[in-house]
């Protein structure tokens, strides 16, 4: 860009001024000391007496030129939001390297504002993004020291609190007196005394409110009970080896957490250790005592509960930014994010169990090799089956070549019934058979087995050789591959003399000849044989 | 250092479904006499047992009007009917078998004289499968199951389909069908059954000493089978029944939707209800017909 | 190497290594038959049923026509197993089995399956309790004390005065399964059978026939009864005894009927153990080389950590048995699944016994003040020739070399001279 400009200044001045290069000579080259300045319309060439001089003035313009462009520039330039531009301006004042930059750049005028923020989107992305992914939580200090006003974060910590300022204050009472209610009920928890708390709430029902167990906070411990992930999550981490992980570094973990709130240390650390094991995956070992004084257990509320929430809340974060606005809105704001978030973990949930819902092992195998057989109207098929079968059962029998049976059904029965009856008096034949007969169907099945050896697993139904009887065929087949093959090398070897150069012929001749004359033998032989074969009647032997 | 010996499944405990022809038709009308047939199978059996505690054999009884288990030997009940002559299994056997002819006798429609009907060798196929799931769904520890078929009458083409169906659902649960066909013609069914499902055909030439052909052959356990050389049959009858009249055919129609079998040209598929197109049809069912009369 | 090997050997093994004389007399006896053909490997027990009929002699030929390339091996174990036996007879005859029907069973009310398998499981929960630990156990079994001794002997081991401490194989014998354990008390048993006047072939023959429901002699069976392996029956006049899964387990392999056996372990990625078992047995044994922690009516929740396992290590037991102790007791649920236990879990317990061994003592000699670097080099190639060079220091001219091959180190070092 800026190349281009000066390009445009040289043709410009060319009369004027023959070589201006730069905007201004350097010290040192044979040049006289020259400053260019641009203007919109032209420009205007300044020779000095001395390189002194001239740093002088360019300093000098260069930040008369750098104001000019902020407020020009930037204005002709584009529409930049507020926003944009406090961001800019924020971003220089954080960061004195791209100021230096800027002003080296921008203010010199090599670059245009826009073209210098081009080149720097991401780091204005990167601020943005950083801005909204990071919620403000609230400070681990706990609720203890808040004012009734500040922020949500009474709210957020205490359901019923909140539900109860929603539906008293403007109409029942003032907010002044809502506040007073609260903390004098918060005294009375302070103090541990059931049976006060007890009293007072049967003298002042809206006390009450504050005094009893948050209801509100039981139904949403019922709820994320329900809400807890059904699926297993087998997949160990680190952080599952807890097995190696001695007991005393958490209950030590835990009791750092209690000493953060000063007030109840002292107290709050033997009942720590009746929730540590509860943290134990949620396995109760020393039971707890707080089973005991069942009819106050209502006014009762623990250390533990109290820490348990506030855990939670400040772990969830602030939902609410706007910490300014009057108590009645920060309430109504936030209820109804509430319901929003719930909604949003809900179809979370819900995803995440159709997710996790397709475990391997319970999906049924889907690589089935066949299809089924789709029948469109089962009924009309079954129908038109049955109606065949009976149809052709007689006709269909009658064209085959069947054994005749000229016997009754009732002889027929009778007879196998009699053979039956027969073994049952009897017993069984015995001896069962002959050691003759045996070793002539063992000798027989092993011939038929050796016979089939070189045919495993073919089925050559194609060939005209199946008419033959297979042992015959079996021997034909074999016989005629070895011949194919031994010919096949004949051939071969003859190849190879030939192939041979001249002066080797006759040493290869000499190796290959023997070899040669044994295979002409064998194929003599084998010629011999199968005319000796097919003289003889091939003797059948039942099996095809 | 001694260590604990690994321990495996052993794969020879088998679980022998054995179909049993009974149909009294074929038995009147054939030279090998079924009392005689029966002692080598009960023989057979017994060996079967023998062989392993936890080996375990079932029977049943093919007739040509009703399928039915004769014998468990997993069962409870085997040990009442005992007359101390013979073994328990025998006597159960021979006592439920007695009970099965009975009954399927007064189930006896009248056929065609002079023929003999097939028996029902799709129901006992049947019948085997559902027990062999049975087996499976007991728990992970189930013997291997195989069926043998003793089959000696003739095949029904009537029952093509749904014999071709227990053959697949066999294959699909790789269950293997071993066929020992006495008949004097080779069974169509039980060559493609075997031949699809991995088992064994085979027809016993000499038929006195079947003992010896069982227990050398079809005793073979699924385990053993792989390190030995058993007879493979060669040539199988693939042909197959048409949907339509149930008769074995060499040529046929094929539905190229659902690939059922017809003999002859329809305008719509009766399985799938596929209309077929009707160029040509009058010729290559002309054609057809020449074929089936020549 | 420990002196006495506990091995799970099959019973079979012990009859196939008998005398002729008294393995032929074995053979008069039809249940003897039947148990032996039972416990032959698969090929072994098809070739005796095909050639049962035969009576001549068949060539050793005609057997292997059928065997495939693969079942080469298998085929020459099996023969081998049958003329071991005697069975197959070479050249002269082959041996054949007399057929026995099974006798009629007596009908008698008889306990149920269940009941029998139970009451059986219990007896014999009850001897290895009383077998390691006689002071736990409330119920008493009356086994002699001195056949408990014999039965102890290899397994325990006490040091005056002090509880008595499982020893290195008896740590191996409880992990082994319950078919084999019975093995190696029947073993013992028989081998000591001499001592009290019984003679071994008839207690042999005795064991095979209870398999096949014989009645027989009255001691023993008081002896078995206690072992869980036959259960008395009081009748009105006579009493019997009826034999149970455990004995009927005698005449078949070892592998067919532990594997039946449901398993109750579940190991998590976690480290974590869960047995669903009310027994206090199996209670015993998890305790050997895990952290039991609770222990519920039907349930026991363990972990496996470094020091329950190193507690393990050091009586001897491995982390191979460890881990197959619990495959094969995988629960059903999570047996079917590969691997059983966790890969973590296996890697983990082996890791941890690998870190015991990490010093290997190999005995060796040290060489230095070498003459000269020749000298030096040459003993160095000399023992790196034989495969013996452990360490060496060329700098210094220091030389290790194992014991074995000092001869040759020597030899070369005088020759040098």
């Amino acid at each position: 860009m800026s190349a281009a400009q000066q390009v445009v200044k040289r043709a410009k001045y060319k009369t004027t001024v023959k070589d201006p290069g730069h905007k201004h000579t350097k010290e040192g080259s044979n040049k006289p000391p020259w400053l260019n300045l641009v203007h919109s319309q032209g420009s205007y060439i300044f020779e000095f007496e001395s390189f002194p001089d001239l740093h002088v003035c360019r300093e000098l313009v260069g930040i008369a030129l750098s104001k000019h462009v902020e407020t020009t520039k930037v204005v002709s330039d584009e529409q930049l939001s507020a926003a944009e531009m406090t961001l800019r301006i924020k971003l220089l004042q954080e960061n004195s390297k791209l100021q230096k930059l800027h002003k080296e750049l921008v203010a010199s005028g090599k670059l245009t504002e826009s073209e210098f923020w081009a080149t720097k989107k991401k780091l204005l992305d990167q601020d943005e993004s950083r801005k909204l992914k990071q919620r403000i939580g609230f400070k681990n200090s706990l609720i203890f020291d808040t004012k009734p006003t500040s922020d949500g974060r009474i709210f957020a910590l205490k359901p019923a609190v909140h539900q109860a300022f929603l539906n008293f204050v403007p109409s029942k009472m003032s907010e002044v007196d809502f506040w007073n209610k609260y903390f004098k009920a918060e005294y009375i928890h302070s103090t541990k005394n059931t049976i006060a708390a007890a009293a007072e709430a049967a003298e002042d029902e809206d006390l009450a409110v504050f005094l009893k167990d948050d209801e509100i906070l039981e139904n949403e411990a019922r709820k994320k009970v329900r809400r807890v992930d059904p699926t297993l999550d087998m997949e160990a981490d680190q952080g599952d080896d807890y097995t190696h992980l001695p007991v005393g570094i958490r209950l030590r973990k835990f009791c750092f957490t209690i000493s953060n709130c000063s007030r109840y240390s002292a107290n709050g650390y033997p009942e720590g250790i009746g929730e540590i094991t509860e943290l134990d995956h949620g396995i109760f070992r020393d039971g707890s005592k707080e089973t005991s004084e069942a009819q106050n257990t209502l006014y009762r509320r623990t250390l533990l509960q109290d820490l348990n929430r506030q855990s939670e809340v400040v772990l969830e974060g602030k939902t609410l930014d706007i910490d300014t606005e009057h108590p009645r809105t920060v309430a109504e704001v936030l209820a109804r994010r509430k319901q929003e978030s719930d909604g949003v973990i809900e179809e979370e949930r819900r995803n995440r169990i159709s997710k996790m819902a397709q475990i391997e092992d319970l999906q049924a195998q889907d690589d089935h090799p066949f299809a089924p057989l789709s029948i469109k109207d089962p009924r009309d098929y079954f129908d038109s089956q049955q109606a065949n079968a009976v149809k052709t059962l007689d006709d269909s029998l009658a064209g085959k070549e069947t054994l005749r049976c000229n016997l009754s059904s009732e002889q027929v029965y009778g007879s196998l019934r009699k053979s039956i009856s027969n073994i049952k008096t009897k017993g069984l034949k015995d001896p069962l058979l002959s050691p003759e007969v045996a070793l002539k169907v063992l000798s027989g099945l092993t011939k038929n087995i050796s016979s089939t050896k070189s045919n495993l697993g073919k089925s050559s139904q194609e060939s005209v050789l199946d008419i033959l009887p297979s042992t015959i065929k079996e021997k034909l087949l074999d016989a005629r591959r070895l011949k194919d093959a031994i010919s096949q090398i004949d051939s071969k070897l003859e190849e190879i003399k030939v192939s041979a150069k001249s002066d080797l012929r006759h040493q290869v001749s000499l190796v290959v000849h023997p070899m040669q004359q044994a295979l002409e033998a064998a194929l003599l032989h084998y010629d011999a044989d199968e005319k000796k074969r097919s003289a003889k009647v091939p003797k059948p032997n039942g099996y095809v | 250092m001694a260590s604990v010996p690994s321990k495996h499944y052993t794969d020879d405990i088998s679980l022998l479904v054995v179909t049993l022809d009974t149909n009294p038709f074929f038995w009147s009308t054939f030279s090998f006499h079924f009392s005689e047939f029966l002692s080598q199978v009960l023989a057979f059996l017994n060996s079967i047992l023998l062989l392993g505690q936890l080996n375990q054999v079932v029977v049943i009884a093919t007739g040509c009007n009703s399928c039915s288990y004769v014998y468990d030997s997993s069962s409870d009940r085997n040990h009442a009917s005992t007359n101390g002559t013979m073994p328990a299994i025998y006597s159960n056997l021979l006592h439920n078998l007695d009970e099965f002819v009975a009954k399927d006798q007064q189930l006896t429609t009248a056929h065609k004289p002079g023929t003999v009907p097939s028996s029902l060798l799709s129901g006992a196929l049947s019948m085997a499968l559902c027990y062999i799931q049975r087996a499976f769904r007991a728990g992970p520890m189930h013997p291997q199951p195989r069926i043998l078929c003793l089959h000696g009458s003739t095949d029904g083409p009537e029952q093509y389909v749904a014999i071709m169906n227990a053959i697949f659902s066999a294959q699909r649960s790789s269950v293997p069908v071993d066929s020992c066909y006495i008949g004097s013609n080779n069974s169509a069914f039980l060559q493609q059954a075997s031949y699809i499902t991995g088992g064994i055909y085979y027809r016993p030439p000499q038929l006195d000493g079947l003992f010896q052909y069982l227990s050398t052959v079809f005793a073979t356990d699924l385990h053993s089978r792989e390190y030995l050389r058993l007879p493979k049959s060669l040539g199988v009858d693939f042909r197959a029944s048409c949907f339509c009249h149930k008769q074995t055919i060499d040529m046929g129609y094929v539905c190229s939707v659902c690939l059922s079998i017809f003999c002859e040209h329809h305008d719509k598929c009766s399985t799938c209800s596929s209309v077929f197109g009707q160029t040509q049809s009058d010729v290559a069912s002309a054609d057809s017909r020449k074929r089936k009369a020549s | 190497m420990p002196e006495v090997r506990i091995i799970a050997k099959n019973f079979m093994d012990m009859v196939a290594s008998m005398p002729a004389m008294k393995l032929d007399k074995l053979y008069e006896n039809a249940f003897i038959c039947e148990a032996i053909l039972r416990s032959l490997p698969p090929l072994a027990k098809k070739y005796v049923l095909q050639l049962l009929h035969i009576d001549g002699p068949v060539s050793a030929k005609l057997l292997a026509e059928w065997v495939l390339p693969d079942g080469l091996s298998k085929h020459k174990v099996a023969v081998d197993r049958l003329v071991q036996l005697r069975v197959f007879v070479e050249a002269l005859d082959s041996g054949t089995l007399p057929r026995e029907s099974m006798p009629s069973n007596i009908t008698v009310r008889l306990p149920t399956l269940e009941d029998l398998e139970t009451y059986a499981l219990a007896q014999w929960e009850c001897f290895l309790l009383h077998l390691i630990s006689p002071s736990h156990v409330d119920k008493t079994l009356n086994i002699s004390s001195s056949l408990m001794k014999v039965f102890q002997r290899r397994l325990l081991s006490q040091r005056d005065r002090e509880a008595p401490k499982l020893t290195e194989s008896g740590f191996q014998f409880l992990l082994m399964d319950t078919n084999a354990q019975l093995w190696y008390i029947i073993r013992e048993y028989i081998s000591n059978s001499e001592e009290r006047g019984v003679d071994a072939g008839d207690l042999i023959s005795f064991m095979l026939e209870l398999s096949f429901h014989v009645i027989g002699e009255r001691n023993i069976i008081k002896d078995l009864a206690d072992l869980g392996l036959v259960k008395l029956q009081q009748g009105r006049k006579e009493s019997w005894f009826i034999p149970t899964k455990l004995a009927t387990n005698l005449s078949v392999s070892m592998t067919e009927s532990s594997s039946r056996k449901e398993g109750f372990i579940v190991v998590e990625t976690n480290f974590r153990v869960y047995a669903y078992s009310t027994s206090k047995l199996h209670c015993e044994i998890l305790r050997l080389f895990s952290r039991v922690e609770y222990q519920l009516p039907n349930l026991i929740v363990g972990a496996i950590t470094k020091e329950s396992l190193y507690n393990a290590f050091e009586n001897g037991i491995t982390a191979d048995q460890i881990v197959s102790f619990f495959r094969q007791n995988a629960h059903p649920r999570v047996a079917q699944r590969i691997p059983a236990v966790p890969e973590n879990v296996t890697d983990q317990i082996r890791l941890w016994e690998s870190d015991l061994n990490r010093v290997e003592m190999t005995e060796a000699y040290y060489y230095d003040e070498f003459p000269s670097r020749d000298v030096f080099e040459g003993a160095c190639d000399c023992a790196r020739e034989w495969n013996g060079l452990l360490w060496e220091d060329s700098k210094k001219m220091h030389l290790v070399v194992k014991s074995e091959v000092h001869p040759y180190v020597r030899d070369f070092l005088r020759r040098q001279k």
